[in-house]
């Protein structure tokens, strides 16, 4: 039972991250992009490779996926979200992103082949450690941790109130002299980071694996939803109920059941509560 | 008796052009690929009134398809009915499940009902693979296919031609009428329509349940075609390809998702040569369909049509009429 | 003169005709998954496949005519595979087709194949996909699933003597299957496995899954899969908890890029898969010779050092060419019904994977006894030893 708990709570993490990511992302351009989970996959396999390949040590390899990150979310801006945004049709940056996603996981696949890879124990750590497996405190961990950041960033310093600005107002913010378009990229920097980050320390659960990106982008899109769109909390929360829901289904009913019981629960408090668990009833200008 | 203008004319060419198609077409093959285009199309050109026109990202639509799919395999197969009537039933259940789905969902924004309706593909996929006894499982099933005239590869995409035709015009039809412009609006500014009087909820709901029949008979035509599915085959990239079709061809219109599902379509057979890079290039072409011509092949077709055809727009100046305004002024006036 | 001339030229005409059909080149289709996952098995089988073609057409081709390879990719999707199975049937024209390598993608050509009467020799290991009344053309020369299920519980219960199983399986088309007819030949045995569990293959822990079966009193976990990531996780959860239980089960279990994602090497002691006499080696780590023989050929195409992935794979491929090169040959030509016929009175063909017959009513060309279970720990070069009996 326990390690239903543990096990779901980490595999959440890796989707509380995911939403996290969404979150950053979503607050200067009201983009919510396919290609998240793929930030995921390439700071996994990115981290695997600079490890067994190049022999960094760890703290490089992790800077490494962080920066690789980081310039996949800088391209997603540049490539499949500027031009798309100046457009009248909003949901062009669908279309796009995937696109986008789909490049990128055929272009992993192509170079590093479809096995997954193995990847290497990030601390020193005996593997008969049962439930306090850095496979699992890892990922949630870094979930914690990457949520904290992002609090903290909105509010202490300068860039993160720009950020709560543009996403509030950004007529308003350019108006102000907000240079919208960088402060966007900068956005799409750090969500891409973040999820590079997420990725290698998740790698020991998913392994270095090219197909990891697609159901990222599907789960890290649900924890979002129930958690409220916008909300950092939201997105802890709901990450770790649909991890935790997810191995509960498949424990005790059967794998077979476990998209249906996890998704239709969700589903239910959805119908219940539309905006998410933590998410702003938003009233819109009519 | 109907107008012989230009138009109509266009049409009835094309019509003929392709209900001839089984016979200047190229192979099997291509008539294969022909009716598999006319099968999507039966599906995209129900989910166009509810993504084109009314507004709602329906991305699970391959869990519709994949309904109407078993129905027909399983009541036409296992059981023995005739596949007519079984294509009409898988219709039926495509509704029903479209309604199931839509009254929740509805109510819900765009990118929270776009979740919904794929959460349901995603749960329609695993009963399907855990049901084992009704859908053989992850084995999968035989469809059969249909009785004379349609039993032929001709026949089957004659019979496509037919429901597709059937779809075109319905659809058509709304989009051309007041239900159409309902549609528009609710996508559009909802708040506004509603201001208006537009039932919106029963207006999204009734395209949505249309669209759930048209993917039971389209699922009921493609299992047929296929001859044998599996769980495998409704994969939720299917259901992105269906929303695909209809943005690359142009929301708002009947011509353009047309034209971008036979593209899309034909794409990876063409990109089929290179093998292990196809798959690669498609989602290239994607992104610069995207980048390129962000409002869809359709409007490129229209603009196309607008410069071959030749009209000068007509610049029509706005005068007020002084004279009746000073009347009706004064009118009003003395009514007063 | 003119008659002459005329008469020449008419024999120049049917002659050079006539050995332009000579010429003409054999084609064959091969619808494999060469991107989307477990692609790994397919470009091995794509390495055979395409060593032995240039081999043939180094020797002259067959008659004369020079074989023709037309690759497509099906990306392991059912709907793409019926696509570009139709486009080789009718506008490449082929000649046969081998493919494709999925069960789910076979299942789906199959029927359409057997439609237009194109030979067909298919390399899934479902048992459906196989019927000589319905798809008299299509010859299989992979094992089935059957031979591998009823292999590896021979060992589990008549070797290790063990009574109480756990069955595990992934939720793919091919996994619930196959865990679902290994469940069924157990209780055929009489034995109901004690555990089974039919777990997503995203599913990154499966500790849980693992414990369950310990907790039932399991002393042997079989699972089926045919994904490297889910074999692993099998492992390693068994690994991790120290329980100390044999893994008999699916060739994946054994497979090269295993073996890098288990936590320790020792976690590989205690398995045993199904596995083939071709690709066994004895005590003193010889090979059969045909299989040496093909290694040594084909090595320098695959790298040029040691083989770092399942060999039969390779072989496998190599073989369904090889195959069809002796359809051909026996048919004296490339017609279907002629095809059929030489197939069915295949009795003996030494391939290198096996040693195939069939028969009217046959087309399972694998024979039950060239199955073997090996042991997971001693691969070298693509190649196992056998497990200790």
């Amino acid at each position: 039972m326990l390690t239903v708990l543990i096990s779901g709570l980490a595999s959440g993490a890796l989707f509380a991250a995911a939403a996290l990511v969404y979150n950053v992302m979503f607050s200067t351009s009201k983009v919510l992009g396919v290609q998240t989970g793929q930030t995921a996959m390439l700071g996994g396999v990115f981290g695997a490779w600079f490890i067994r390949t190049f022999h960094f040590p760890i703290p490089l390899a992790l800077l490494g996926s962080i920066f690789v990150g980081g310039v996949f979310g800088f391209l997603t801006d540049l490539i499949a979200v500027r031009r798309v945004l100046n457009r009248s049709d909003e949901h062009l940056w669908l279309l796009s992103t995937l696109a986008f996603a789909t490049i990128t996981q055929q272009v992993v696949a192509l170079l590093w082949g479809t096995e997954p890879l193995p990847f290497p124990r990030v601390v020193p750590q005996d593997f008969s450690a049962g439930l306090l497996d850095q496979k699992y405190w890892l990922p949630i961990l870094t979930a914690l941790a990457l949520a904290a950041g992002i609090e903290l960033f909105y509010r202490r310093t300068l860039y993160g109130k720009l950020f709560l600005a543009m996403s509030e107002d950004p007529f308003a913010a350019r108006a102000r002299g907000v240079p919208t378009d960088r402060i966007r990229a900068l956005s799409y920097v750090i969500s891409g980071a973040m999820g590079g980050l997420a990725g290698f320390m998740a790698g020991q659960l998913t392994f270095a694996y090219f197909a990891v990106g697609i159901t990222l982008s599907l789960n890290g899109f649900i924890a979002l939803a129930v958690g409220g769109l916008g909300s950092n909390t939201g997105a802890l929360v709901g990450g770790a109920a649909l991890g935790i829901l997810s191995a509960g289904a498949s424990y005790f009913i059967g794998g077979e059941y476990q998209n249906t019981v996890s998704v239709g629960l969700l589903m239910v408090v959805l119908l219940l509560k539309p905006a998410g668990l933590f998410g702003a009833q938003v009233a819109r200008p009519v | 008796m109907p107008r012989l203008n230009r138009k109509s004319i266009t049409l009835a060419i094309v019509l003929a052009v392709l209900a001839l198609l089984p016979f200047w077409v190229g192979n099997r093959y291509q008539l294969h690929i022909a009716a598999l285009i006319g099968i999507y199309w039966v599906l995209i050109g129900g989910l166009n009134l509810v993504a084109g026109y009314a507004g709602p990202i329906s991305v699970g639509h391959v869990g519709l398809l994949s309904v109407g799919a078993y129905t027909f395999a399983i009541v036409a197969g296992t059981h023995g009915v005739h596949p007519g009537l079984a294509l009409v039933l898988a219709g039926a259940v495509g509704g029903l499940c479209g309604l199931l789905l839509g009254l929740p969902s509805l109510r819900l924004p765009g990118f929270y009902f776009a979740m919904s309706t794929l959460a349901c593909s995603l749960i329609i996929g695993e009963l399907a693979l855990a049901k084992q006894n009704l859908t053989g499982g992850g084995v999968g099933i035989a469809v059969p296919g249909f009785p004379a005239p349609f039993h032929t590869p001709e026949g089957m995409y004659w019979l496509v031609l037919i429901l597709g035709c059937a779809v075109t015009w319905l659809t058509w039809n709304v989009a051309r009428r007041m239900w159409g412009r309902a549609l528009i609006a609710v996508r559009d500014s909802v708040v506004a329509a509603q201001v208006v009087g537009v039932p919106v909820l029963r207006v999204k709901l009734t395209v949505f349940v249309f669209s759930g029949v048209t993917a039971g008979v389209a699922g009921a035509l493609f299992g047929s075609l296929q001859s044998y599915i599996t769980p495998d085959t409704f994969v939720f990239e299917m259901g992105l390809f269906f929303f695909v079709c209809i943005i690359v061809g142009g929301r708002g219109g009947i011509v353009g998702p047309l034209i971008g599902t036979a593209v899309l379509t034909m794409l990876p057979e063409l990109a089929a040569p290179l093998a292990r890079l196809g798959n690669c290039l498609y989602g290239v072409l994607m992104l610069l369909v995207v980048l390129l011509v962000p409002e869809g092949i359709g409007r490129l077709f229209e603009t196309l049509m607008f410069r071959l055809r030749g009209t000068r727009p007509v610049s029509m100046p706005v005068k007020p009429d002084l004279a009746r305004l000073e009347a009706a002024i004064k009118g009003r006036r003395l009514v007063q | 003169m003119t008659l002459r001339l005329i008469a020449f030229s008419l024999v120049l005409t049917v002659a050079g005709a006539a050995s332009g059909k000579d010429k003409e080149p054999i084609r064959i289709g091969w619808l494999s998954s060469l991107t989307g996952p477990q692609s790994t098995s397919a470009i091995a089988e794509n390495k055979g496949v395409e060593f032995a073609v240039e081999e043939i057409n180094k020797a002259g081709g067959i008659n004369g005519r020079p074989l023709q390879l037309v690759t497509r990719d099906t990306v392991s999707d059912p709907k793409t595979a019926v696509n570009f199975a139709k486009q080789l049937i009718f506008e490449e024209k082929v000649a046969l087709i081998i493919g494709p390598v999925n069960s789910g993608e076979s299942l789906a050509t199959i029927p359409v194949v057997a439609k237009e009467g194109v030979p067909n020799i298919i390399i899934g290991t479902v048992d459906e996909l196989v019927d000589a009344d319905k798809y008299p053309r299509a010859f299989r020369p992979i094992n089935t699933n059957r031979q591998w299920i009823e292999a590896a519980n021979e060992y589990a219960l008549k070797v290790l003597k063990r009574k109480k199983i756990a069955v595990l399986g992934d939720t793919t088309g091919y996994g619930t299957s196959t865990a679902k007819a290994a469940t069924a030949a157990l209780e055929k045995e009489g034995i109901k496995p004690v555990y089974t569990a039919l777990i997503d293959q995203n599913k990154t822990d499966l500790t849980d899954e693992l414990k369950k079966a310990k907790d039932a009193g399991a002393d042997v976990v079989m699972p089926w899969s045919g994904n490297t990531g889910f074999m692993a996780r099998v492992v390693n959860a068994r690994g991790d908890m120290g329980w100390n239980v044999p893994i008999v089960g699916h060739p994946t279990v054994m497979a090269a890029p295993l073996r890098k994602l288990v936590n320790k090497p020792a976690y590989l002691d205690n398995i045993f898969a199904a596995g083939y006499s071709s690709m066994t080696y004895d005590d003193k780590g010889h090979l059969p010779k045909a299989t040496k023989e093909l290694q040594e050929k084909i090595r320098p195409k695959l790298g040029g050092g040691e083989i770092d992935y399942s060999f039969w794979w390779v072989a496998l491929g190599y073989d369904t060419v090889k195959l069809a090169e002796h359809a051909i040959r026996a048919a004296g030509g490339t017609d279907p019904a002629a095809l059929q016929k030489a197939l069915e009175n295949t009795k003996n063909f030494a391939g290198v994977y096996a040693t195939y017959a069939y028969g009217p009513k046959e087309r399972n060309g694998f024979p039950d006894k060239n199955i073997v279970i090996n042991q997971a720990n001693s691969f070298k070069d693509g190649v196992y030893r056998a497990a200790p009996r």
